[in-house]
């Protein structure tokens, strides 16, 4: 009440810088605790579910522990890294998780953006048919990977049915070691393929019209337009797609284990499949942390490089 | 409870398994659910119906849950949990290979003075009581009196060869190599069936008992226990001329694209009709004879003119794969669903449940059992697990199994499916599980 009289004075302003700073301050820390309030239950679930386990496990990766032996874990300190990066078993998963990744990220990018892009000269039914398009997206890996199983089912799946009746013999998709690992890739292409669809029609919808208009004027032919306009403007977006798609494919387990289980023998097991083997077959925990934490800075400095080469590309 | 930490004798083998009181403690008059987990399949399903119809007589306050997974999840669902040291089962049902890891894990009872308490161990043929419970593993294939028990038989299981009778004649094969012979001519005969069905998927222990099965019939051994040597045992040329018979000569009569088969799809092809002689697990057998699921007649008894079911045929050896399980107690499960879980196995075990499990489809372990009427009439197929009981061989029961037959199964599939020429996955299997048995206390690194 005696701020609101004073500010009926001659001096308003001098009534105004008196005002006790000791008060804003007060609001100031009261509005910070409660931004603490906010922001801790979502921290510490963080805490609790992300960073404590990334911890622990860390600290597990430099020990002989088994979780299901129990008993202390001795510190092995670098012995799991070194026999993990020594191992010819785990190259061998290396090589088939680098091709399946290199495959599927490959085919799902050309795909992706070639639907986009015939989706995007459309006026009418972009809606449904992008909607269409995200279906596969939507389902569960799970289910996918069993669905796709019974239709590549070398005796009555309904690939080789069709094969069949265009004269053509049957293939044993998920059985033979040319075979399996494709039929793995074009699985991953047929779910995630409208990502990159996704991602790559949001990126064309973005480009100005009126640059094109410009070239309309000028008369430029159809993949000059393409080449010089389009791709330029959407590549890195769609850089950014194949970025969060190759490390997605880079822990595949679910498809893995639901088609092949990694067979035949081992031929399409990948990393995250080894990985699982080493942690619940042998429960051989300590190996199998360190065998993550490689997986994870695999995939840090690959997204390092590949975050450098994005800001490059825009400074250019 | 009272639990004690003991040590396990024989073999090097340490056991930290708590010791099960001998006698069933006092019983809980409160409602109470006791938990068995399997994994899914049609005796599964058949336990939980007779145990809640017959237990219950005697303990009306309990209901049985059958909890199951899927067979590719089995071992990790329970060791996962026995991991956490907190068990949402109280009765686990493990494969007898399982035992040896949770033995010398402490995750099971040691039930030893419970059996000599309350059990006729005479009853049984010894090695099933043995495969079932006992550790260290009955290597010589008889019980060793003075080895702790930490199980009780609940279902017995051998392979059976299935056999069309209309395409192959009443009088199953007798060795393996007239069985191979009358599959391939069985084959050219019928455009559209194959000679061969049986287990190569590389998931479980499919394709790794198929081997097992044809190595010990051909004269091979899987190791030789004592000095745990397996390379050199496993590849000799018994083990390479059993190898050799299961992918040259075996394989080309199976299916196309039947590489990742296993007990579904056998049955599958077999009541399909795509099929003339098969094997598979006896307790899995029984949707053979359901109409419903089946090409080869409209009724049980027609499907069971063209359907024959015999042993396996013998050439050096007469040894078939010792299947089934046991049953155990969680050592985490509360007290009184330890005592309830005693109680159950001790009724369970009598001679008249033992005949009526028979009669409800379940294969039992008692010698009377087995030879009662109730189980040799409940399915054709009983008399043949019945003559083969002595016939039987199992795997390695040790703790580091889980591994050893990964390691078989993912070379066999290999080279079942062309991926590994059959001496390189032989020697392989060999090589690598021999490294697994020498590198047990090895530090870091393990499991690769």
């Amino acid at each position: 009440m005696s701020d609101s009289a004073s500010l009926t004075t001659d001096h308003p302003g001098q009534a105004a810088s008196t005002t006790p700073p000791a008060r804003g301050r007060s609001r100031r820390l009261s509005d910070r605790w409660l931004a603490v309030v906010f922001i801790s239950p979502a921290l510490l679930l963080l805490l609790a579910m992300s960073v404590f386990p990334l911890l622990w496990a860390l600290y597990l990766s430099f020990t002989d522990y088994s979780a299901t032996r129990g008993g202390p874990a001795n510190f092995v300190w670098f012995e799991n890294y070194t026999a993990i990066l020594a191992s010819a078993q785990v190259h061998l998963r290396a090589l088939t998780t680098l091709i399946y990744v290199i495959g599927a990220v490959a085919l799902q990018t050309v795909l992706g953006f070639t639907i986009a892009y015939l989706i995007s000269r459309r006026t009418h039914g972009r809606g449904l048919l992008t909607t269409l398009f995200l279906v596969p997206m939507m389902l569960s890996p799970v289910v996918v990977g069993l669905f796709w199983r019974f239709m590549l089912d070398a005796q009555f799946g309904v690939i080789n049915s069709m094969l069949g009746s265009l004269g053509l013999g049957q293939v044993e998709w998920l059985t033979r070691q040319q075979t399996a690992l494709f039929s793995l890739i074009v699985v991953d292409t047929w779910q995630w393929t409208p990502f990159i669809m996704l991602i790559a029609l949001a990126g064309l919808t973005a480009v100005p019209k009126y640059l094109y208009e410009a070239a309309s004027i000028d008369r430029a032919s159809e993949w000059f337009r393409f080449r010089t306009i389009t791709l330029p403007l959407v590549w890195p977006l769609l850089l950014i797609a194949v970025l969060f798609r190759a490390i997605e494919a880079f822990r595949l387990f679910d498809l893995v284990y639901i088609l092949t289980s990694g067979g035949p023998g081992v031929s399409t097991e990948t990393l995250s499949f080894h990985v699982y083997k080493v942690a619940f077959l042998g429960f051989n925990t300590g190996t199998a942390s360190a065998y993550g934490i490689l997986m994870v800075l695999v995939v840090i400095v690959l997204t390092q490089l590949y975050l450098r080469y994005l800001n490059k590309l825009k400074e250019d | 409870m009272v639990t004690t930490a003991v040590a396990c004798g024989g073999g090097g083998t340490e056991s930290s398994a708590p010791k099960a009181p001998a006698t069933v403690p006092e019983l809980t008059k409160d409602p109470l659910t006791l938990s068995f987990i399997w994994f899914d399949w049609p005796p599964a399903h058949a336990l939980e119906d007779f145990a809640n119809a017959e237990y219950t007589k005697e303990r009306p306050n309990v209901t049985i849950k059958v909890n199951t997974v899927p067979n590719a999840n089995w071992h990790d669902a329970m060791f996962t949990q026995f991991a956490a040291h907190k068990t949402d089962f109280d009765i686990p049902i493990l494969d007898s290979q399982h035992i040896g890891e949770a033995v010398t894990n402490g995750n099971i009872l040691d039930i030893t003075d419970f059996v000599k308490k309350n059990i006729d161990v005479n009853a049984y043929n010894p090695y099933l009581l043995a495969a079932y419970g006992q550790f260290p593993q009955a290597e010589t294939g008889k019980r060793d009196e003075n080895a702790s028990l930490y199980g009780l038989p609940l279902l017995g299981d051998t392979w059976t060869m299935i056999y069309r009778k209309d395409l192959i004649g009443d009088k199953p094969p007798q060795t393996w190599d007239e069985m191979i012979s009358v599959a391939e001519k069985c084959q050219a005969d019928n455009p559209g069936v194959s000679g061969l069905a049986f287990h190569q998927a590389n998931g479980s222990d499919a394709a790794a008992v198929t081997y097992n099965t044809v190595n010990g019939v051909y004269g091979g051994n899987l190791w030789d226990a004592k000095s745990r040597k397996i390379n050199g045992v496993l590849n000799d040329a018994a083990g390479q001329e059993a190898m050799d018979v299961l992918v040259n000569k075996m394989k080309p009569l199976t299916a196309k694209g039947s590489g990742n088969w296993f007990i579904d799809e056998v049955n599958a092809a077999v009541a399909q009709g795509k099929a003339c002689i098969a094997f598979n697990w006896i307790a899995a057998s029984g949707a053979l004879l359901d109409p419903k699921q089946s090409t080869l007649g409209t009724t049980r008894e027609q499907i069971l003119e063209k359907l024959g079911f015999a042993t396996l045929p013998t050439q050096k050896t007469n040894l078939v794969p010792l299947g089934g399980m046991g049953m155990h107690v969680s050592a985490y499960s509360s007290e009184e669903k330890q005592a309830e879980a005693l109680n159950f196995m001790k009724w369970f075990e009598q001679a008249d449940i033992q005949k009526k499990w028979a009669a409800a489809g379940g294969v039992p372990s008692r010698t009377d059992a087995l030879e009662s009427p109730e189980f040799l009439n409940a399915g054709p197929f009983n008399k043949v697990y019945a003559d083969s009981v002595p016939r039987m061989r199992d795997m390695w029961n040790v703790p580091e199994y889980a591994r050893l037959v990964d390691i078989e199964n993912t070379n066999v599939n290999a080279a079942l499916n062309g991926a590994k020429s059959p001496k390189d996955a032989l020697d392989d299997i060999a090589k690598e599980q021999q490294s697994v048995l020498d590198s047990s206390n090895r530090k870091g690194g393990g499991g690769l």
